[in-house]
């Protein structure tokens, strides 16, 4: 089973420890993970902006760089679901994908089919966690607030697999954070406010961290944090699943 | 072409295969005890339900509940505390100022506080323009759900009118603060006896 | 690259306390909604039963209206068919005129708005008196809704109660919501006694009995019509539906999904015309029988009306119903606005940030967000794209499109974070607006990786 691992572009420029924890992880437990170097972008900032014409290159390029992998695992949420659910539609009629059918968020990868039962290592801190929109409505890491549906999150499945992680979260539980991609300059306002609001209910939880499994998010939320200097810390979740690694 | 062609029209040209009409089977809300179920629901939107045991009189009942009511409208034979019969008037208009109605209502919905009341007095007005109104309902009449009352709808005859009442007249139009009482009836109390 | 919404949202934000009431108190009724469908455990089945009944009735519309119009004739109601707002505003007009109605008391329809039949009928002499009383208020005030359930939402009650102490004589200073809604039920219900007639909208019209079903907490549109002799119905052709059955399925989904309730307090059935009067249903197409369904446009008409997408929707609560340039607001109305003339309403495209959450509320399932992206797919044909994102876009995947390129780019962004601040931080930065710019990291990725740091270290 080989596994091409996708380190999305800004993950890569800015948080590369994301990346590393994530095939750190996936070493330990012993898998053929390998990272295609021509790799860039799936295409979502331009297609969410309203550009899947400009997205179309990016997806058939990305189709092509992980071609010969049975498995791709990248550690976004966000990028996961944009390639799951947006490739096929986004494709010519003369070309089937097959990216959308074989990639996995490296959480949702972890529990679904490595399973492990315990991971090494000890992170004593609290944690609040960041339910993603798209992990949460499109790749259903945890049950959506909004439905009737019984009660998960395998987010939190995972981080009580770590030693001494106390796990928090915020009210509004499943609110979005603003970010958004060119939502969060389009509509600077609004994407700001909710932030704002997103990290007080994260604060108010008494956590040391916030952590989660979309980059993008902690990376807008910490904006707000760096701008209004405040003491919270923001950590991905691979990076404390690989804490004892 | 009349405008009601042209709309057809319209229609026909976006006209594509039809999805099948699902068929409508809900395990839906089931009460114990729909009688109880009523009762608590009553309360939750702001109503009221009171039982009727045997051998209480219901004229009684509905005096200890409205000690004070003087103008009250009733075409019901056996409520005798009634000041006059709505079905008497010919101008819906003067039924304004009526302190209580009392009517009787058809079937009560154990999930929501509705009392189905097809049309049973002569002026329907009666039932939103009275300060407040008792809606006397037989307790072997309490369904779950609302299928379950529509079921018993479409199948109990024809109603030019007809409403499903839960609860007074409410608002929270200003900044959503709840208010009873907006423009039907301030109470709501359903009787619940052995009418049968 | 802001849009009208943006700047409109920005200004509604600057009064920070305002939004947060207007925020939080409609998460309060997004809770209230929880709580009343966590208590339904079939819930979702009947959101998906919902979807599939409105799909097969808008499939099927020429039957079902046929079978509607010819039944409500069949009880004696008059039935009206117009193709557009002006044909809708002539025939109510025309009824209003034969009766000569000199006041007309109406409850709650949003189409009313859409066809903007109030100044319409004003300019023709009618009085035309708003009986809900949010609705009310908004018409004292001379402005239109910003919400389609809970219309005066964005108003305090010390605005409310000078406006009634200047049209109702209410007490000086009591802004006391009680106090002022009893003021209101006076003062509305000398207006219902002098009525020469009673308008409705329609929340559904059963195909196979051909009445109308109206929902209301307040009572309004029963006091209307049962002390007018003129009863006069305004509803959408998407209304239909099949069957009483059918109805069972929405009438639980709508008050739950709309304000948390059980059920509303009326739930009226229209049939007949009451007693010695007549009952017209003016039948209103008005652009949406020529909703492509293509692009699953036309699931936008399963919608119900019950605004939980905007009590639910991030940028809704905190930009308010004036934000967007469509009469009805939210997610919905950012469908509505782009179906009804996507020159207009473009600029609302940009007020949501792709949650998901309005889909997940709505009990038609309609895919909002989905069907907004789409959208955005077609701004560019439309030349409504912005030309910044544009130029973002072009420019992001003239760079992702270079791997060579790329892999530069990535080792030199380091620099940004030595620049000085007045270069990063400035109007022409939007996220330096209320957030900091990430730092880069010394070494991406890739980097590491080509230079085999990555794999040695956990070999």
């Amino acid at each position: 089973m080989k596994i091409g691992l996708f380190v999305p572009c800004y993950v890569n420029a800015i948080y590369p420890d994301v990346g590393i924890a994530t095939y750190k992880l996936l070493n330990y437990f012993g898998l053929d993970v390998h990272y295609p170097v021509e790799q860039t972008c799936c295409g979502q900032p331009m297609a969410n902006a309203g550009f899947e014409n400009k997205a179309f290159g990016l997806a058939m390029k990305f189709e092509k760089t992980f071609k010969k992998y049975d498995y791709i695992v990248a550690p976004s949420a966000s990028c996961t679901a944009f390639v799951r659910y947006n490739y096929l539609s986004i494709m010519t009629d003369e070309y089937i994908p097959d990216a959308n059918e074989k990639i996995y968020d490296v959480c949702e990868f972890i529990h679904d089919f490595v399973k492990p039962a315990k991971l090494p290592g000890r992170f004593p801190h609290k944690v609040s966690v960041h339910n993603s929109c798209h992990g949460v409505r499109e790749l259903e890491l945890s049950s959506a607030s909004e439905l009737n549906i019984v009660r998960y999150s395998k987010i939190k499945n995972l981080l009580s697999l770590v030693e001494g992680v106390e796990i928090f979260e915020p009210a509004k539980v499943d609110e979005c954070c603003g970010f958004g991609g060119m939502f969060a300059v389009e509509e600077s306002a609004v994407s700001v406010c909710m932030g704002e609001d997103k990290i007080n209910n994260h604060v108010a939880t008494g956590a040391e961290y916030i952590t989660g499994a979309d980059s993008s998010c902690l990376m807008h939320l910490q904006g707000i944090v760096a701008r209004k200097k405040l003491p919270v810390k923001f950590i991905h979740i691979v990076q404390i699943l690989a804490s004892g690694l | 072409m009349s405008s009601k062609q042209d709309i057809i029209k319209n229609l026909h040209r976006s006209s594509k295969l039809i999805f099948p009409m699902p068929e409508i089977t809900v395990e839906a809300v089931k009460f114990d005890d729909p009688v109880a179920g009523f009762l608590e629901i009553s309360r939750f939107v702001g109503g009221d339900a009171v039982v009727l045991n045997e051998g209480d009189d219901i004229n009684a009942l509905i005096r200890s509940l409205y000690p004070d009511a003087e103008k009250i409208a009733s075409n019901l034979p056996e409520i005798t505390i009634a000041s006059f019969n709505p079905d008497e008037t010919d101008d819906p208009h003067n039924l304004n100022g009526v302190e209580l109605a009392i009517v009787k209502g058809e079937l009560g919905v154990a999930e929501n506080g509705c009392v189905w009341i097809p049309q049973n007095v002569r002026q329907k007005a009666l039932y939103f323009i009275s300060e407040n109104l008792v809606i006397i309902l037989d307790k072997n009449k309490i369904v779950n759900n609302m299928h379950e009352a529509y079921e018993y709808v479409a199948g109990n005859g024809d109603y030019g009118f007809g409403v499903f009442i839960s609860g007074p007249s409410k608002t929270a139009d200003i900044e959503q603060a709840l208010v009873i009482g907006a423009h039907g009836a301030k109470s709501v109390r359903v009787i619940i006896g052995n009418l049968s | 690259m802001s849009t009208k919404h943006a700047k409109a949202a920005q200004r509604f934000i600057s009064n920070r306390e305002q939004e947060q009431w207007h925020n939080e108190t409609l998460w309060f009724v997004r809770q209230k909604r929880d709580n009343m469908t966590m208590r339904i455990p079939e819930w979702e089945k009947l959101r998906d039963l919902a979807a599939k009944i409105k799909t097969h009735t808008i499939d099927d519309l020429i039957h079902y209206l046929e079978t509607f119009s010819e039944a409500a004739e069949s009880n004696g109601a008059i039935v009206h068919w117009a193709k557009d707002a002006q044909e809708h505003n002539e025939i109510v007009y025309g009824i209003l005129k034969q009766h000569q109605v000199k006041k007309l008391v109406k409850s709650k329809s949003m189409l009313t708005e859409e066809c903007l039949l109030n100044p319409y009928l004003i300019e023709r002499g009618i009085e035309v008196v708003e009986s809900d009383l949010g609705e009310r208020i908004l018409q004292l005030m001379g402005e239109h809704p910003s919400h389609i359930v809970m219309p005066a939402i964005h108003k305090k009650r010390e605005e409310v109660g000078k406006l009634f102490e200047e049209k109702m004589d209410s007490e000086k200073g009591n802004s006391d919501p009680t106090y002022l809604t009893h003021t209101a039920r006076k003062y509305l219900r000398n207006e219902f006694l002098t009525a020469d007639a009673a308008m409705t909208g329609a929340n559904f019209g059963i195909a196979q009995t051909g009445e109308v079903v109206v929902c209301t907490n307040e009572g309004n549109a029963d006091m209307g019509t049962s002390l007018s002799k003129l009863h006069i119905v305004s509803m959408g052709i998407e209304k239909i539906i099949p069957d009483l059955a059918s109805l069972s399925v929405f009438v639980r989904l709508l008050a739950r999904s709309a304000t948390g309730q059980p059920s509303t307090t009326y739930t009226s059935h229209y049939r007949r015309p009451i007693e010695g009067g007549e009952m017209h249903i003016v039948i209103v197409d008005n652009g949406r029988s020529s909703i492509q369904n293509t692009t699953g446009r036309d699931q936008i008409l399963r919608c119900i009306r019950c605004g939980a997408c905007m009590n639910t929707c991030p940028v809704y609560r905190r930009s308010g119903g004036y934000s967007y340039t469509y009469f009805i607001p939210g997610p919905i109305g950012i469908n509505l606005g782009m179906l009804k003339s996507p020159k207009q309403h473009s600029d609302n495209l940009s007020a949501c940030s792709l949650c998901f959450s309005c889909n997940n509320v709505c009990p038609a399932k309609i895919d909002l967000a989905g069907q907004i992206y789409r959208w955005r797919q077609q701004l560019d044909s439309f030349h409504k794209a912005s030309t910044s994102k544009k130029l973002i876009s072009q420019g992001m995947t003239f760079i992702f499109n270079r791997p060579d390129l790329y892999r530069v780019l990535l080792k030199m962004a380091p620099l940004i974070n030595r620049l000085p601040r007045f270069l990063v931080y400035n109007r022409l930065n939007a996220w330096g607006y209320g957030r900091e710019l990430p730092r880069f990291a010394n070494e991406s990725f890739n980097s590491m990786w080509r230079k085999g740091k990555i794999q040695k270290d956990n070999q």
